[in-house]
């Protein structure tokens, strides 16, 4: 298992967002997490990723026990998040900012060296822009984008730093469904062709079903279902949860 | 690697040919001078508010922290050039590595609250601290030897001070942001959270910034005292710091030569005005908030340059 | 016994005093800059002209009580043209510009009260004189009135931010101001008033401190560093905490004022808040985590 998330609680003040929350992610496996709004979605992926320390639980990623492990040491253990509303840099240009991404991973990076060293990435960013279709757009303003140009710019980005594990968070939130049925095949496409775990939430029903191996449920920030999508959609727990009254 | 550009050239070519100007009284040189060493100053801040996104209100602490080494160092008899600015390195250095530790652990606004809290402090302890001279300051001081023997005593020479230090702070400061580092600052600037994800430890890279322009800013003020011969607490009011932000927002935000420009800009208008000395404050405020609303990328800022491409271009 | 009941315990309540009109400009900050998303560099300067206005006010109207309400109204007025005018534009712009402009403000209207009423020190008359016993010291009268007053004024301000709508909106605003757009509230209307009342309330503690301290053009810088010092102190974004701090800030510069300089205790205020960030970094009531 590349991923275990052991019994994590994590609260809020009086709000209970997740609750002895489990599962493992084997390598290679697209798993994808879903719920209604609220569910803890969210939290989930901030508890993963460090940007919270749970009150209760673990979580063990690649062997090691990552619980609060703050993001930027995760991902230099190849930990890598997307954010739900676009995150990429504003005023700087579509090729500088998967730059930035990949030389992280430089030798130089964290030294004193990198003060003067220019460090040459393009034959890393170059075959990433073209796999999203923004190789045409490398010199235009990440600001000046289309959404779905953006979403795809935000996960370059995660994947320029080679990660093994990459949590998408709403990849597809905002695309009309051209795009999104482009980005659920090319999503597949990237994490085949990489060797990739893909932990992923999500709304869209279609894009789930499509493209996951296993399936879990939040509800209230509990688990209340884990499977393949196939025993998902056609649990009753679930059904109740989605029509139950609750928003979405 | 070109550090240089060819522009760049021709200007330092210009500056460094001033002094032949036929009418260069001394006192046309000494206001070159501080509008060289203001510019300077001023670059070495665009490193940190343009490149890094963070707002120093309290760089003139450096600048005065630096002053002081020197006119320390100075007045005990110790006049070589080369000692006091390694001096002057050191102190600020200290000094920028404490404001640096507490001001880069939280978000951009902790830095800009706590160098102004910083500066206060620092120019409390040395307006109110006879040792240093309270408000008088140091002086009377001696000037700066380059070789023993060789003094810094015709402003031509000290002319050539400031010029040598604005090149050299130039070279470091275009160096510093064509380079892996560079690039980290400018991402940090646009998106702190996403740079943290990527891997980077952003307080890091904040501190380093802090110190490389503190430290060129002290240097800076290290060379004041060999021109003015003296050393004051004023040089550390926050008054100082508005200066140098004005100085980099009339001239331009990321583009380093900008903030020169600026600098030389404002201080030659400082020194016509400078009989207007009552609603001098005013005007500055009123500039600050007029270049913020209408003309935020300053003078230079047309150009552009707030991307990478600059490593590639000449100048 | 006679020192703790003679010096220690007044200088308490300078200090509960002292702490309340911090508090009050701390929690003006805090709730802009949650708010708004700006740190008001001239908000020690709103502070300083609620001073001057009274003075105006009194001027014309021989009646402290009447600048108590008329003072605080016109910097209020002030305030809100400042922000349609000048902070309005910049809202969506990165945060680096927002400080840069409210610096530039801080200075013209610093230098602005210079021009106009002068850069010497001026005095507001207390508008009750003579002292009582009150627990075996003599209390000046005024200062009990500030106590009470002060106390009644963060009484009312905990009642409307814990009791009314508008309060409690602008208090989960100030944790997350993207909820407001959700709200159907005008939010502009609401930057507006929020901007205007907090300018306010620095106004009336300007003008209700201005008898005790002399008034200068000055004045509201040494108490925006203060400010500053109790909102880092209090953990930013906090309101609780900025209160609690302010009083902790209080009154530790009016006890140490007793045995130090002016600058000593500066110095040593600093050391506290050096102190607290070396063990708490994120202050009293802070957020977890860097990103706050």
């Amino acid at each position: 298992m590349i991923l275990e998330v052991d019994a994590v609680s994590k609260r809020f003040g009086a709000l209970a967002a997740l609750t002895r929350v489990s599962f493992a992610v084997a390598p290679g496996q697209v798993f994808s997490v879903i719920g209604p709004n609220g569910a803890g979605k969210s939290t989930l992926f901030n508890v993963v990723a460090g940007h919270y320390t749970p009150e209760a639980g673990r979580v063990h990623f690649d062997g090691d026990d990552v619980t609060g492990v703050p993001p930027e040491r995760l991902n230099r253990r190849g930990l890598a998040k997307t954010f739900q509303i676009t995150n990429v840099f504003p005023e700087i240009s579509v090729a500088d900012n998967v730059r930035v991404a990949a030389q992280s991973r430089a030798p130089e990076s964290g030294r004193l060296a990198s003060l003067w060293r220019r460090t040459e990435v393009d034959h890393l960013t170059r075959p990433l822009l073209e796999a999203f279709g923004l190789a045409g757009r490398r010199e235009a303003l990440a600001r000046d984008l289309s959404h779905g140009e953006q979403r795809y710019l935000e996960i370059c980005l995660a994947l320029a730093t080679a990660p093994k594990l990459l949590l998408l968070d709403e990849p597809t939130a905002g695309m009309t469904p051209g795009e999104t049925r482009e980005a659920t095949a090319l999503i597949r496409a990237i994490a085949l062709e990489r060797g990739l775990t893909v932990l992923l939430i999500e709304h869209d029903m279609s894009v789930v079903m499509g493209i996951s191996d296993r399936v879990a449920v939040l509800h209230f920030g509990e688990k209340i279902a884990e499977g393949t999508p196939e025993q998902i959609r056609n649990d009753p727990k679930v059904i109740d949860a989605y029509l139950g009254g609750a928003d979405d | 690697m070109r550090v240089l550009g060819w522009r760049a050239v021709v200007v330092f070519a210009l500056l460094a040919a001033l002094p032949l100007v036929p009418g260069m009284s001394r006192y046309y040189l000494l206001l070159a001078f501080d509008a060289l060493l203001f510019g300077a100053i001023a670059m070495s801040l665009d490193l940190l508010m343009g490149y890094t996104g963070l707002v120093s209100f309290g760089h003139a602490a450096f600048y005065g922290l630096g002053a002081y080494a020197t006119a320390i160092l100075l007045e005990r008899g110790v006049q070589s050039v080369w000692a006091c600015l390694a001096f002057a390195v050191v102190v600020v250095g200290l000094y920028a590595l404490v404001v640096a530790y507490f001001a880069t652990a939280r978000r951009g606004i902790y830095f800009a609250l706590l160098t102004l809290i910083f500066a206060e402090v620092v120019y409390t302890f040395f307006r109110y601290t006879q040792t240093f001279g309270g408000s008088d300051g140091i002086q009377g001081l001696p000037d700066a030897t380059i070789l023993p023997g060789v003094p810094l005593d015709t402003p031509l020479k000290k002319y050539y001070l400031v010029f040598v230090y604005l090149l050299a702070a130039y070279a470091v400061c275009r160096v510093v942001v064509a380079s892996h580092f560079g690039r980290v600052l400018v991402a940090i600037r646009e998106n702190e959270d996403r740079a943290r994800f990527l891997g980077y430890n952003v307080a890091r890279y904040k501190m380093g910034a802090c110190m490389i322009s503190a430290i060129l800013t002290g240097i800076g003020g290290g060379i004041y005292p060999m021109r003015s011969a003296f050393a004051t607490p004023d040089l550390m009011l926050w008054t100082e710091s508005g200066e140098f932000i004005i100085s980099v927002m009339i001239g331009g935000l990321g583009t380093l030569v900008g903030p020169v420009v600026g600098g030389v800009f404002f201080t030659l208008l400082r020194d016509k005005v400078s009989s207007f000395v009552d609603w001098y404050f005013i005007v500055i405020g009123l500039v600050l908030v007029v270049i913020v609303l209408f003309m935020p990328r300053g003078l230079l800022g047309y150009r552009k340059v707030l991307g990478f491409s600059q490593w590639r271009a000449s100048g | 016994m006679d020192y703790l009941v003679g010096v220690l315990l007044p200088q308490l309540l300078h200090g509960l005093v002292f702490g309340a009109a911090l508090g009050l400009l701390a929690l003006g900050l805090t709730v802009i800059f949650g708010l708004l998303g700006v740190m008001n560099f001239a908000h020690g300067e709103l502070y300083m002209l609620g001073a001057y206005a009274g003075i105006a006010v009194i001027g014309v109207t021989h009646s402290f009580w009447v600048a108590l309400i008329a003072a605080p109204i016109l910097v209020g007025v002030v305030a809100a043209v400042t922000e349609m005018a000048t902070l309005r534009p910049i809202y969506r712009r990165e945060p680096l510009y927002g400080l840069i402009l409210t610096f530039g403000l801080a200075l013209v209207f610093r230098e602005g009260a210079r021009q106009i009423w002068g850069g010497d020190m001026r005095r507001i008359l207390p508008p009750v004189t003579g002292s009582t016993p009150l627990l075996g010291m003599t209390y000046p009268n005024y200062r009990l009135f500030l106590l009470a007053a002060s106390s009644i004024l963060l009484l009312a301000l905990w009642l409307f931010f814990t009791r009314t709508r508008a309060g409690i909106v602008v208090r989960a605003a100030v944790q997350d101001a993207q909820m407001l757009d959700g709200l159907g509230v005008n939010v502009r209307r609401v930057f507006t008033l929020t901007f205007a009342a907090s300018g306010a309330l620095a106004a009336l503690a300007g003008l209700l401190l201005a008898p005790i301290f002399t008034v200068y053009p000055q004045m509201g810088v040494e108490m925006i560093l203060l400010a500053f010092i109790v909102v880092i102190l209090g953990g930013m974004g906090s309101m609780g905490g900025s209160v609690i701090a302010a009083f902790v800030i209080g009154i530790a510069q009016s006890l140490f004022s007793l045995w130090m300089n002016p600058q000593r205790v500066a110095i040593a205020i600093f050391g506290i808040m050096i102190l607290v960030l070396i063990v708490r970094p994120r202050g009293f009531l802070g957020r977890e985590g860097v990103l706050e």
